[in-house]
């Protein structure tokens, strides 16, 4: 009576095996023919990373600070977050994190930026189709939920190890949030407002610019401030396939259980993470002070 | 009771039933349980560590098999690392058995707690040791015969294009955080790798540095790097190791290039690993029998690469390795068997 | 007198809601019920058939109850919604065009240009100021900056926001909001105003501030005005012609005054049963023809409220009625001008 036993018929382990070969090795025939191909489509992404880790980890750090705090200054307008900036700055340089900060704050602008320009127009795209949205949900949720090992190996076979390959595990762990709250953003606006821009002989893209967009900004806020933090909590797995930065020396702590090490290094992830968190906040809730606030 | 309560109780009866009427799986054949009295001291409960390299973990399932049905012991599996393990051996006295111990990198704590006698080393897993060092792929080696040393390969940055730095080559170095990476980044300071050109890039694990070389090999690309031996990648991937130049000086190796705080590195050549199965005072005292099988078995690396290469090609894991082992090689493993549990273990094959 | 030309006509507008509109229209113009096709057939039969014909110049004022599809037939005339069958003629470009038929370039610049629209509520765009929100349309049209914020100022000091223009919409009471829509949809200079249900969301007495602001607008511009509303004090007081939505189809249409003196059937009936018909009705319409009495004149077209008043405050039992060069066209008597004032006996 196979069934009542308690194991399941799984095909023959021959089978499976025989399976697993060979999409093995149709993958590797694959990156045998077309690695080099895509490793030179990456190359103007790598180009400009290694750019801008070469002019944070190489200007002078009170210069570095002050564009950091000017920064922050434009985007908030608050001297608490300012201060907290440079205060946070500094404390990671004399515990002589700077140089792997800037490369991480460097790796983390790039994927934030590359997410923000892929995952923007996507978001955009769903919101007109709803054939699109049921394609493109069940990718975000595979990206948001595979273990991120699984295809980071293949795109290291793909790509080498190095900045490139990290960038790609960082966007693609980073992106849903974008992707998902602009989706959200634009869904939730108001109806009648985009009747009435309609009525007023706003095309489709005059719609999307001055209805759509600016009432869809505080969720697209939103979703950008989570991809942030999502990128810099990539920051040690990125580590593993050689992305330099904080998570080496967080990598370094834990196989050799050095406690303290760990710490320092993860703290200085997470007051970066903070200063992105709050200056991003802020950012936001400036561009929304127009608007009516909820009356509870 | 309405319509869906009912189909949910009778669903539940009827798994109930199921449940009571599948058989248990019958014994089958002699001394599948322990029985009491019957065998001479049964060894109880061992915990045997898992490492998480092919080498390590088809040696863990091997010692598993034997010990649970050669001695009768429980066996249990836990997952493992070199430096956690050992450490865990050394402070708790968990887990019992580490099977394939690369001491050296945490020898002096190690040798302090054997002369405490809390920890015993018994045979050496592989005798031959562990090999380490600067590897290139075999289709370069055989393109670049001028190439056999690390000074020949250093004298050619232009062959090992590195991707991230324009105009330098690269070597691989070891993963973050492994000892291996003090003596490799001490390597490239004693062979002025900087000086000629080249950038040591750090894969960050195993696993990238393993993505690294497949990558190379898959498309025939260039390589130079820090790899060690028994492994599977050596197993599938030809590689061949450069020459140092210079024999292994254990006195300036403990001194300077196995640590991190050296200033001034020489070139020395690696030594040979050595690879131990250590086991914990509690284990030697209680084993019996047992302990004196873990002090036999060792085998070499041709075996354990054939072994691995198979491995590779099944898709075969450390448990399925084992048991192909046990299969198709009985005229070594007997030898570090008793004839009782050898016999025991061929029925139930 | 000449009729003017139509600005606007609607013909055989029908609309049914639903996966396969098209397979129903045959059976809705056979004259299947809207209860009926929802049962049978899970459609909706939003509008059946609607002829409507707007006079140039005219407030022409839609009405209905809810579920009439009044909503739904204003928004055919700028094409928001597609109908299933029907056509709507504007005079565009010199010559008569069928809104439902133009090709996406004419429909912009129609909506653009020739159409403006005052919505129940409000709609404004909460993130732009007040005089942005008054340029909108302009700026659709891509019209300069300075321009187009020119304009605006002078149609926000024309509806009696002057001093307002950076506010922004949730700073503004209800009132003053949809004076900000209003003053949005003239600043486009279009010929056309539509607006659907525009003073419903307010107040009674800024509702009537309103009607008076829009009847003022609506002499200086001149604009054909399409005007929806469920109320019927609103209806007569704005519109020259009105025309009755029940369940999508067209009641009744006429003026005021046709529909309160000859209402088409019993649903009519009941609608204008409370009203207050001395304010609708005017005196030429209860005169008759007589030789001239002693007593005072009053114009054609006089509400008869207020001949009463004048009656009523001299004593006397019967005025003059005189049309607009002040010649005699009959006599109007103080107890008719009572009789068609007082609603009819409600029936049991």
């Amino acid at each position: 009576m196979a069934l009542l036993q308690p194991d399941f018929p799984a095909l023959s382990e021959e089978t499976l095996a025989a399976l697993r070969l060979h999409i093995d090795g149709s993958f590797r025939a694959f990156t045998r023919e077309h690695g080099a191909t895509l490793e030179r489509a990456f190359e103007p992404l790598r180009d400009f990373l290694l750019l801008i880790e070469k002019l944070l980890t190489q200007a002078p750090w009170p210069l570095v600070v002050a564009v950091l705090a000017a920064l922050a200054w434009a985007a908030s307008r608050s001297w608490r977050i300012v201060l907290g900036t440079v205060l946070t700055l500094l404390t990671i340089g004399l515990f002589g994190m700077w140089q792997d900060t800037m490369k991480t704050v460097a790796m983390i602008g790039v994927a934030t930026l590359v997410a923000l320009l892929l995952g923007l127009p996507i978001g955009i795209a769903m919101s007109r189709s709803p054939r699109l949205q049921a394609i493109v949900n069940p990718v975000l949720d595979v990206m948001q939920t595979l273990p991120i090992f699984v295809y980071l190996i293949p795109v290291v076979m793909l790509l080498g190890i190095g900045r490139v390959p990290g960038l790609i595990a960082v966007v693609i762990y980073a992106i849903p949030p974008v992707i998902r709250f602009t989706h959200l953003g634009l869904r939730l606006v108001d109806k009648d407002l985009l009747e009435a821009a309609e009525a007023f002989g706003g095309s489709k893209w005059q719609r999307l610019r001055h209805v759509q967009l600016p009432l869809a900004l505080p969720t697209v806020m939103a979703g950008i401030n989570q991809t942030i933090m999502l990128a810099l909590a990539m920051v040690v797995i990125a580590s593993m396939i050689g992305v330099q930065g904080l998570g080496q020396p967080v990598l370094r702590a834990i196989s050799n259980q050095y406690f303290t090490m760990g710490l320092l290094n993860g703290l200085a992830i997470v007051g970066i993470a903070i200063i992105f968190d709050r200056v991003s906040q802020a950012y936001g809730r400036r561009l929304q002070q127009h608007l009516p606030r909820p009356r509870g | 009771m309405s319509l869906p309560h009912f189909s949910i109780l009778a669903g539940a009866a009827a798994l109930a039933l199921l449940a009571a009427c599948s058989k248990p799986e019958p014994a089958t054949g002699p001394a599948a349980a322990p029985a009491a009295g019957t065998q001479a001291t049964p060894c109880g409960r061992v915990t045997v560590a898992n490492m998480n390299w092919q080498s390590a973990e088809v040696l863990a399932h091997v010692d598993a098999l034997i010990l649970s049905k050669g001695y009768g012991c429980e066996v249990e599996l836990v997952p493992g690392d070199t430096v956690p393990t050992l450490t865990a051996m050394m402070e708790k006295g968990q887990p019992d058995v580490a099977p394939e111990a690369w001491v050296n990198a945490v020898r002096e704590p190690l040798d302090a707690a054997v002369k405490q006698g809390r920890l015993h080393y018994a045979a050496n897993a592989l005798p031959e040791g562990g090999i380490e060092g600067l590897w290139i792929p075999k289709y370069l080696a055989d393109a670049h015969p001028e190439i056999k040393t690390i000074d020949d390969a250093l004298k050619r940055p232009d062959l090992f294009p590195a991707p991230e730095a324009k105009g330098k080559g690269a070597i691989y170095g070891c993963p973050s955080g492994w000892t291996c990476q003090i003596t490799v980044g001490n390597a490239f300071k004693a062979w002025d790798a900087k000086a000629k050109g080249f950038v040591l890039v750090d894969p960050g694990s195993a696993a990238a540095l393993d993505g690294s070389i497949a990558k190379a090999y898959e498309r025939q690309q260039p390589w130079l790097g820090y790899y060690w031996g028994p492994t599977s990648i050596l197993g599938r991937y030809a590689m061949v190791k450069l020459d140092a130049g210079v024999p292994h000086d254990p006195a300036a190796w403990e001194n300077c290039n196995a640590k991190l705080e050296c200033l001034q590195p020489a070139k020395n050549d690696w030594a040979r690993a050595q690879v131990s199965t250590v086991v914990t005072d509690r284990f030697k005292q209680a084993g019996g029998p047992a302990f004196d099988y873990l002090n036999k078995r060792s085998w070499n690396h041709q075996t354990v690469n054939t072994l691995m290469a198979w491995m590779s090609a099944q898709q075969a894991s450390g448990a399925d390795g084992a048991r192909h082992f046990l299969k198709t090689q009985p005229e070594l493993w007997k030898t570090w068997v008793t004839p009782e549990a050898a016999a025991k273990l061929q029925a139930q094959l | 007198m000449a009729e003017p030309a139509s600005a606007l006509r609607i013909r055989q507008l029908t609309q049914i809601f639903g996966p396969t509109p098209q397979k129903f229209l045959a059976a809705v113009q056979r004259g299947i019920g809207k209860a009926e096709l929802q049962a049978a057939h899970g459609h909706v039969l939003a509008l059946r058939d609607v002829d409507i014909d707007v006079p140039m110049g005219a407030i022409q004022v839609v009405m209905g109850l809810s579920g009439s599809g009044k909503s739904t037939l204003i928004r055919h005339i700028n094409r928001l919604i597609a109908p299933t069958a029907g056509q709507v003629w504007v005079r565009l470009d010199g010559r008569e065009q069928d809104v439902l038929q133009m090709d996406p370039q004419t429909l912009l610049r129609y909506r653009r240009e020739h159409t403006a629209m005052v919505f129940q509520s409000f709609a404004l765009l909460p993130h732009l100021s007040v005089l942005d929100n008054v340029a909108f349309g302009l700026k659709m049209r891509a019209v300069p900056a300075p321009r187009r914020q020119q304009q605006a100022l002078q149609w926000l000091a024309r509806v009696g926001l002057a001093g307002d223009q950076h506010s922004y919409p949730h700073q503004l009471s209800g009132g003053m909001q949809q004076r900000v829509g209003l003053a949005r949809a003239l600043c486009v200079g279009a010929p056309l105003l539509l607006m659907d249900e525009a003073f419903s969301a307010l107040d009674p007495l800024i509702r009537s501030e309103m009607q008076e602001l829009l009847l003022a607008l609506h002499q200086e511009t001149g604009k054909t005005i399409v005007f929806i509303t469920h109320d019927l004090d609103e209806a007569l007081r704005l519109g020259h012609r009105i025309a009755i939505l029940r369940d999508g189809a067209v009641v009744q249409q006429g003026t005021g005054e046709q529909i309160v003196l000859q209402p088409a059937d019993g649903y009519i009936r009941s609608f204008v049963k409370d009203l207050n018909r001395g304010r609708v009705l005017r005196c030429q319409s209860l005169m008759h023809a007589a030789a001239p009495v002693a007593g005072p004149s009053v114009q054609f077209d006089l509400v008869i409220e207020e001949a009463a008043r004048l009656l009523n405050a001299q004593r006397l039992p019967a005025a003059n009625v005189l049309d607009a060069k002040g010649a005699h066209l009959g006599v109007i008597r103080l107890e008719e001008i009572l009789t068609a004032m007082l609603p009819p006996a409600a029936s049991r």
